[in-house]
């Protein structure tokens, strides 16, 4: 993948995210009267809100992803461990591999179990 | 100006003789007028002949003496001991990041591969004219800043993103190199030398924390260059090659 294209979904997903934030707290800044439970779940069933909700769940997830790679690939590498340790340095690959797996698979189980309760 | 004696410490590392590096301090008497740390160095090694440390024109223009003065990097030679010195002491260390090869003396293999990666010289296949390449006024204009650069690596060894990945990150000052090339109206090679530096960490490791333009002996800005070229990638690359041949 090449470097401005993640620049650009990092942007471009914070924009999203952005305006996801706004969308919520339009609903609530322009509701009449204080919002009752009601009030709340039928904004949140309503198909564009659980179209949204979901796109800014998908681009939460993108946006972490770029920034904790980029953390990855700066602190867990072979020359940044070996400072704190040398036999650190040997295993840097496989801690560095294991942190984004488990970064991906939680992102994974975490965008299943939000689409499943907005869908389902 | 100073009390009656200046503490010097210094970083100190002979590999054939200590385990680990130690810092060293030197008391010295104080000097009568104001001098550059060059010269204080000089001093030093009146006292102690082992001490190491790279020096050759002593007026900023090699680039030979960058080195850590108090904790920002400078040239040795153009730095006066007045603007540095906190109560009396300077500490002296080498440049940071790179492996030390003795005392102040470091070792800029990767620094000069990085420099070498963006292929820093004119790239034109046509004929060359009788003379000279000729260029407008405007199109010179926009080399300055670009091309004073001396390479001495104060700039790139005080980014913590060339710290981390020294061969993947390009670092600040080959960047201002690639950026002089990349400018220069006579350079036919804009699109080869994008797509070299398109992948996520030559140039887009950089996060423009800026410590390349605060410790920059000669006041350059990489990273307005890097900036620059970050645009360069952004926009299409056929536009800009059209756009510099118009």
């Amino acid at each position: 993948m090449k470097g401005s294209m993640i620049w650009n979904l990092q942007r471009y997903s914070s924009l999203v995210i952005l305006c996801y934030l706004l969308y919520v707290s339009s609903f609530i800044v322009l509701s009449e009267g204080p919002i009752n439970f009601f009030d709340w779940t039928n904004f949140f069933l309503s198909f564009q809100t659980r179209f949204f909700t979901s796109v800014a769940c998908i681009f939460i997830l993108l946006h972490a992803f770029i920034g904790l790679w980029t953390v990855g690939t700066d602190y867990l590498t072979e020359r940044t461990l070996g400072f704190l340790n040398k036999s650190l340095s040997k295993i840097a690959n496989i801690i560095r591999k294991t942190y984004l797996f488990s970064f991906v698979l939680l992102g994974t189980v975490y965008l299943i179990v939000i689409l499943y309760i907005i869908w389902l | 100006m100073f009390g009656k004696k200046l503490q010097v410490s210094l970083y100190r590392y002979n590999p054939e003789e200590d385990k680990f590096p130690y810092m060293k301090k030197y008391t010295i008497d104080k000097p009568e007028r104001d001098i550059m740390v060059l010269d204080l160095l000089h001093l030093l090694k009146e006292q102690d002949q082992s001490v190491s440390y790279r020096r050759s024109c002593r007026e900023g223009v090699c680039g030979s003496d960058g080195m850590n003065i108090n904790g920002k990097n400078g040239l040795a030679c153009i730095t006066p001991i007045s603007s540095v010195i906190k109560r009396n002491k300077i500490e002296l260390r080498p440049l940071p990041g790179l492996p030390v090869i003795r005392d102040l003396v470091v070792d800029m293999t990767e620094f000069y591969a990085q420099y070498e990666k963006i292929k820093p010289f004119l790239q034109n296949e046509t004929t060359a004219p009788e003379q000279e390449r000729l260029q407008s006024p405007e199109e010179r204009d926009k080399l300055d800043g670009l091309y004073e650069c001396i390479l001495c690596a104060c700039c790139s060894t005080s980014c913590p993103s060339f710290w981390w990945n020294p061969d993947k990150f390009v670092g600040p000052a080959a960047l201002l190199q690639a950026y002089r090339f990349l400018a220069d109206s006579r350079d036919l090679k804009t699109e080869e030398r994008l797509d070299a530096l398109s992948d996520p960490f030559s140039v887009y490791r950089c996060h423009g924390i800026m410590n390349c333009v605060n410790v920059c002996p000669k006041g350059l800005n990489p990273n307005k260059a890097i900036g620059e070229i970050k645009s360069m990638l952004h926009k299409n690359k056929k536009d800009i090659i059209a756009s510099d041949r118009i």
